[in-house]
């Protein structure tokens, strides 16, 4: 392997453990708040993806730049929907209830997509500032390589600082340390729950729009596969942890661009990659790598 | 004769020490008390003593007919079957099952049979099924709850369910039982009640017990010796009337100005 | 159980094979391939409930098992020649090639193995719980189905398996049907199936009252896996075709839909759900079709049949949390004197 080749995959591992650790911060949110795994987060992210296509389709691909942002926009209020829908009916039910429900819901959106925009896939639009090729010495990249990063670098730095300077951000903490106290303090804890999920319909929504530019082919099930690695990057890094999603999403991102470009012959087991990582890391160190030891009150 | 001997066990969460080289032996036929304020670590040294918590040092010894066994690496249903059974401060019974059924999954561990013998229902399973049944509802009779033993367990007022719990317990035949906090919750009358009740069962099934307890009035009724923790540290120990005149007890319980 | 009831069961059983052989002579090869459906699903729902709703597991694992029910069954029941013609991209693994199995050894053989993964599997993922479990499961289910794509010599990959004989017959399906329920019944009755019941209601009691917690949930996953595979077996020499995308998550989900719907943690509950939701699940392919009646033609929208039975699953589990059953169960007592459902536990007085 030459060191030109080597450095293309450098990137388009960067690139895509900087998408995985996005959505895998959703992920990791909600689970830090609720203690579940929202099942629908790779869902939200394909609503996005869809949303924008038709936003660009309708405004043209001039007017991206609104198009983009009011799909992120109409995500937020679409995740803070089936938190409502799905999950507060559910507050204080057995917990493998609110997993089928949030199952349920999961299966409910990705068919309303089969029906609502059709099981063909359709092509991304790429507006031109993301597709171009920049030279680095004998090395060329696709722009969008380096946006990915560089935007979830920004969004990262943002809200690491909602999360620990602002007061909304305090609540969302205190919820998620104990909410029966957060509520005793005249925290409103459904409302906190319901920003959260909003927030990591956000991430996940610039998430999908990049993929879409990444991998610009939509189909109504292209959620489930990165919904699961990322639940899977939230898990390694140490769920609950907002570091810990990132360095989640960068092993798995780097791990199975690697992975295929040292070994080849492993192409076909590409996916199966996350899932083996997933195991191991649950067996040697349950928590994953920055999680804190929880033990059960008896 | 000793029969549980706890070494200088002690149980960090974290940076905190919640129990810090408790000492203990009990011996056969004794009712032991455990008391101290809220948080000097006795249900960790119960959950230490069961294995639910694994003590960071020290070692635990269970007497076990003529050989003493070091159960410290034990997992908790492996102490159960060896013969330490407890009950939970904050009950847990199997809530949607019937009160025999409680009972009978007690009888569980003693089982011989094989699951296979048991869908095929052979009759070395149908012979111990059956004295299963028969011995669980002996035991119901014993502690008065035969008239409710197929009602759904959550719905026994409280007191039936301590009691309950306690049956449990006694299904597993054990050598030691283990109760936490059994009068918590009762009125004056049934913690006298309660009291009867616990000295009852130890003569009947020949056992060695081991209490926490808040309500003063059942320890001091009850118990013919005491160890008193205050955070993590054993305080004092002794027989009922020397824990009542201990300094250090009147202050750990009143604080001290 | 009462006297005079095992009469009463034994009288319903004569009726219903009955009801089979009459069902053998008036339906059509399509009817009669949903009767089978219907009994696979029976088996399948059931093995899921033992798991989840007896022992309190989340597993979603099972689209796995089936998988390997299916390949081993297709495998071992597939003539010489069949196979030669499947595998012309790469030839099948000698020790396979020349083999061919009656369909009773296969179909035991597709649960062992089967049972083997399941135990292989739930060793080390039974240590964690709730959502990690179903994570996990659902990771090694999709692995299994990577692997399957993957192992061209073995399983003939992404081209799956074409020409399986069409062994699976009523007899065979409500046969195996009948006897994963009665299998179940005993279990649950007896003093295993109330551990598992012991664990799934608190886990730190069911430990403390002397239950091997490790061991029992080991016992009920393997056998759980064990029914999946024959139910993965019937199926693949039901449809005579197999391939690794049919044993997608999507189809965890519809069992899991049958176990949710029917009572988590009942198996009359599950018996009653596997056959309306298998039915339903045909009935309602007119959604997606386009139907031409000649004069009128009505289009069809793909993926509506799927939207509502996720809708059915959300209502089900928002408003009754332990299913339409929940851990109830059918008994003649209700039939008879319209006493409502009895719950298990009232019946297992002697």
């Amino acid at each position: 392997m030459t060191f030109q080749v080597f450095m293309q995959h450098l990137a388009n591992g960067i690139s895509l453990g900087s998408l995985y650790a996005l959505i895998a911060i959703g992920y990791t949110m909600v689970y830090g708040i609720l203690r579940l795994i929202n099942f629908a987060h790779g869902d939200i992210f394909m609503i996005a993806t869809y949303v924008a296509f038709y936003g660009v389709m309708l405004l043209g691909m001039q007017l991206w730049w609104i198009a983009f942002p009011a799909a992120i926009i109409f995500t937020y209020f679409f995740g803070r929907l089936v938190e409502r829908a799905a999950y507060r009916p559910l507050r204080n039910s057995p917990r493998i209830s609110v997993l089928i429900s949030a199952i349920g819901v999961s299966f409910l959106i990705e068919n309303l997509a089969i029906v609502i925009f059709g099981g063909r896939p359709k092509a991304f639009p790429i507006p031109p500032i993301f597709n171009k090729i920049i030279q680095i010495g004998d090395v060329s990249i696709v722009s969008i390589t380096f946006f990915i990063p560089a935007i979830t670098l920004a969004l990262l730095v943002g809200l690491v600082y909602f999360i620990n300077q602002t007061k909304t951000g305090m609540a969302m903490r205190a919820v998620s340390k104990d909410y029966e106290a957060a509520r005793l303090m005249a925290i409103d804890v459904d409302k906190i729950i319901s920003l959260t999920f909003g927030i990591g319909s956000i991430l996940a929504a610039v998430g999908g729009i990049m993929w879409g530019l990444k991998f610009p082919q939509l189909v109504p099930l292209m959620g489930l596969m990165p919904g699961l690695k990322c639940f899977i990057a939230a898990v390694v890094g140490g769920i609950g942890d907002i570091r810990g999603a990132v360095l989640g999403g960068f092993i798995l991102g780097l791990g199975e661009i690697m992975l295929v470009a040292f070994l080849p012959a492993l192409t076909g087991y590409r996916d199966a990659f996350a899932f083996v990582l997933l195991i191991v890391i649950l067996l040697i160190k349950p928590t994953g790598l920055m999680g804190q030891k929880l033990t059960e009150k008896v | 004769m000793r029969i549980l001997k706890a070494d200088n066990i002690t149980m960090k969460f974290g940076g905190l020490v919640a129990v810090s080289q408790f000492y203990m032996e009990l011996n056969k036929g004794e009712i032991v008390g455990l008391i101290g304020p809220n948080g000097a670590g006795k249900t960790t040294a119960f959950n230490m003593i069961t294995g639910v918590y694994k003590p960071a040092e020290g070692r635990i010894f269970f007497q076990d007919e003529d050989k003493e066994v070091d159960i410290t690496e034990y997992r908790p249903d492996e102490i159960t079957k060896l013969g330490i059974a407890r009950t939970f401060q904050n009950i847990r019974l199997f809530k949607e099952l019937s009160v025999l059924d409680n009972v009978l999954i007690a009888n569980h561990l003693r089982l011989k049979s094989d699951v296979f013998s048991s869908i095929l229902r052979l009759p070395n399973y149908v012979k111990e099924e059956k004295e299963m049944y028969e011995k669980s509802i002996h035991l119901l009779e014993d502690v008065g709850l035969q008239d409710v033993m197929h009602e759904k367990s959550s719905s026994l007022p409280y007191g039936k369910q301590r009691r309950l719990e306690i049956a449990r317990a006694l299904a597993t035949n054990p050598k030691v039982l283990l109760l936490d906090e059994p009068a918590a919750g009762m009125n004056p009358k049934e913690s006298l009640e309660l009291m009867d009740f616990v000295g009852d069962i130890r003569d009947r099934f020949q056992l060695t017990i081991f209490m926490i307890e808040h309500h003063m009035q059942v320890v001091m009724g009850i118990c013919e010796r005491i160890f008193v923790l205050d955070h993590g540290v054993t305080i004092a120990h002794g027989t009922p009337s020397e824990i009542q005149n201990n300094e250090k007890v009147i202050e750990a319980y009143l604080g001290v100005d | 159980m009462k006297k005079g009831r095992l009469e009463l069961n034994i009288i319903a059983m004569a009726l219903f094979i009955g009801l089979l052989f009459l069902f053998r002579i008036t339906f059509d090869s399509y009817k009669m391939k949903i009767l089978n459906l219907c009994g696979i699903y029976i088996i399948l729902g059931l093995s899921l409930n033992l798991i989840n709703g007896f022992t309190g597991l989340f597993s979603l694992g099972h689209a796995g098992f089936m998988a390997v029910g299916a390949y081993t069954a297709g495998l071992l029941t597939m003539s010489p020649a069949m196979k030669e013609m499947n595998f012309f991209m790469k030839p099948i693994v000698p020790f396979l090639a020349e083999v061919e199995w009656p369909f009773f050894p296969a179909l035991l053989m597709a649960g062992v193995i089967s049972a083997l993964m399941g135990f292989l599997i739930g060793s080390p993922v039974l240590k964690l719980k709730d959502d990690y479990l179903a994570i996990a499961t659902l990771g090694f289910s999709e692995i299994i189905r990577v692997i399957f794509t993957n192992t061209q010599s073995l399983t003939n990959g992404a081209l799956g398996l074409k020409g399986l004989p069409i062994y699976t017959n009523i007899w065979w399906s409500w046969g195996a049907a009948i006897f994963t329920i009665l299998f179940m019944v005993f279990l649950i009755k007896g003093s295993y199936g109330k551990a598992l019941k012991a664990i799934r209601e608190d886990e730190i009691a069911a430990e403390a009252m002397g239950i091997n917690l490790f061991k029992h949930k080991v016992m009920s996953f393997t056998m759980g896996a064990f029914f999946a595979g024959i139910g993965g077996a019937l199926l693949g020499n039901l449809l005579g075709t197999i391939d690794p995308n049919m044993f997608r998550f999507v189809l965890t989900f519809n069992i899991l839909l049958i176990v949710v719907l029917g009572g988590i943690g009942s198996i009359t509950g599950t018996v009653i759900s596997a056959v309306v939701v298998t039915v339903a699940m045909e009935a309602l392919r007119v959604l997606d079709e386009t139907i031409n009646f000649g004069f009128v033609t009505i289009q069809g929208i793909p993926g509506m049949r799927m939207v509502i039975f996720s809708l059915l699953l959300m209502i089900v589990i928002l408003f009754y949390q332990q299913g339409l059953m929940g851990t109830k169960e059918f008994t003649w007592d209700w039939f008879f004197n319209g006493k409502g459902f009895r719950k298990t536990l009232k019946k297992e007085v002697k």
